[in-house]
């Protein structure tokens, strides 16, 4: 009697850490991949067409991290829109209805696969891999921001080219 | 059998594109007041004993070279959205030759010159849609300059706000040029959505216009007369009020003013798309909108001769007592 309750007591120990303090595995590895979850920030106003912004990811490794953030920083101009600062305004996001991933999913999932059709519209303006402040250690993995820049115009002209987006011009 | 297919697919993309077109606004960029009388663009008058302000454009664009450039790159990004936008400078030009030629053309036998009414020559002032206003101010700390910007959009006719910008650059050691870039910019990608939003809102509710119902003082009524209306009197003003509400998309618009002279409708929603006299459907604006009223008012049994003046896409006067 008294071993079997020591055994559940110290399945106890083990388990509530996880459950109630932690996450799970899959969920740390969801949460990383998840586009809800990341921060991007304007650094200044960029030359015509472009956004110069400082875009975190998280991964296992830097690389996915890295790979990650690149995404997000195309995330954030096609759905969440840019954040202002002092001296530039807010940059509302591509698209306008908030349901627009989800009513296109075939069509970005495709766009977001690791080295897929995003990676044409930003250039990393960082050197190197992220170092110091910009590349910290957390749980199951690393969390990494990079300075990119995103080729907006060159988005949004292919998002009106492929009918995704109305042009301002549209039924005039 | 291909050949009926394409001539059929042809038709219908024909048609498409005819029905699909609505009447592009006209946009046009604009110094604000403010900024004209801080830098001393202004010409001053009197009047009934006032003085008087109206801003000079045309001294604006001679002699500011950073408003030339302010508008020279909002055009710039305009253009790229296939959304031209109509020089101010150039208006002014066409105004200018405009009137010179018809102060100096005569005809060869008598020598007479062209009659040109006072409505026309109104007509001859530029009036756009959309006016840009933008204002802007460089304030120096210490060796380094900053541009706080303010640029509002707004319907010409209905005096709504569609787009409203404003900020500070960033403070730099920089020329004034790069500063001015900069701002426009950081406001860009901003404006072009309070646009956007703005053309949608229209394509789903019509567009917004004003009509405007006076009389002369020669007319033998007044929007008080009594009218039969399926056997009871009934004022003409109600009874305009009556056709509003059976034309405007949704029935929406608001009677502001109702006097025995002046009806004034704001707000009015009227749809992109009517039919003309062959009974196509095209493109309408205010004008065409009011062309059924027209005939309502001049048929039986009012008989009431009406002047159409038109004051740009969206808005429109009908006088009342002569043509």
């Amino acid at each position: 009697m008294k071993k079997s309750l020591l055994h559940i007591v110290i399945a106890l120990l083990v388990a509530l850490p996880v459950s109630l303090f932690g996450q799970s595995k899959r969920e740390i590895k969801s949460l990383m991949e998840s586009f809800e979850n990341y921060e991007v920030t304007t650094v200044k106003v960029a030359v015509d067409g472009t956004k110069f912004v400082k875009v975190w990811g998280y991964g296992k490794k830097v690389d996915d991290a890295i790979v990650q953030a690149k995404k997000n920083a195309v995330h954030a101009s096609l759905f969440r829109g840019l954040p202002g600062m002092e001296s530039a305004m807010a940059t509302p996001p591509i698209f306008k209805d908030p349901n627009a991933f989800d009513n296109n999913k075939d069509y970005f999932i495709d766009f977001f696969l690791t080295g897929g059709e995003y990676i044409k519209y930003i250039n990393v303006t960082t050197d190197g891999v992220p170092s110091g402040q910009d590349r910290r250690q957390v749980r199951g993995g690393y969390k990494v921001a990079l300075y990119v820049q995103v080729m907006f115009d060159n988005l949004r002209d292919k998002m009106e080219a492929d009918g995704l987006v109305n042009k301002l011009s549209t039924g005039f | 059998m291909r050949r009926i297919f394409a001539v059929v697919l042809a038709a219908v993309i024909g048609c498409s594109t005819l029905f699909g077109q609505a009447k592009k606004p006209v946009i046009m960029v604009v110094p604000s007041d403010a900024w004209c009388v801080r830098n001393g663009y202004v010409q001053e008058f009197e009047s009934y004993g006032q003085k008087e302000m109206v801003p000079d454009y045309n001294a604006a664009l001679k002699n500011n070279a950073e408003i030339r450039l302010l508008i020279s790159y909002m055009g710039d990004f305009m253009a790229k959205e296939e959304f031209p936008i109509q020089s101010l400078e150039s208006v002014l030009k066409n105004i200018q030759n405009e009137s010179r030629d018809v102060s100096m053309i005569t005809s060869n036998e008598s020598g007479a010159m062209i009659m040109e009414s006072p409505v026309d020559e109104l007509r001859r002032v530029a009036k756009p849609d959309i006016i840009l206003d933008i204002d802007y101010q460089v304030k120096k700390k210490g060796p380094k300059k900053q541009v706080s910007f303010n640029l509002t959009a707004y319907d010409a006719y209905t005096s709504k706000i569609i787009s409203g910008n404003t900020g500070v650059g960033s403070s730099a050691n920089a020329p004034v040029e790069v500063l001015l870039e900069e701002a426009v910019l950081s406001f860009k990608d901003n404006f072009i959505r309070g646009l956007q939003n703005h053309f949608d809102d229209m394509f789903a509710n019509g567009r917004e216009v004003v009509v405007t119902l006076r009389r002369f003082d020669t007319a033998d009524v007044t929007f008080e007369e009594e009218f039969d209306y399926q056997g009871e009197s009934v004022e003409l003003a109600d009874l305009i009020d009556l056709w509003f509400s059976e034309n405007t998309v949704q029935g929406r618009y608001s009677f502001n003013e109702r006097t025995a002279d002046v009806l004034k409708f704001e707000q009015v929603r009227i749809p992109l798309y009517g039919k003309n006299i062959a009974g196509k459907e095209v493109a309408i604006d205010t004008r065409g909108f009011v062309k059924p009223l027209v005939k309502m008012l001049k048929d039986e049994p009012y008989y009431i001769p009406v002047t159409v003046y038109q004051k740009g896409l969206g808005e429109v006067w009908l006088i009342i007592g002569e043509e």
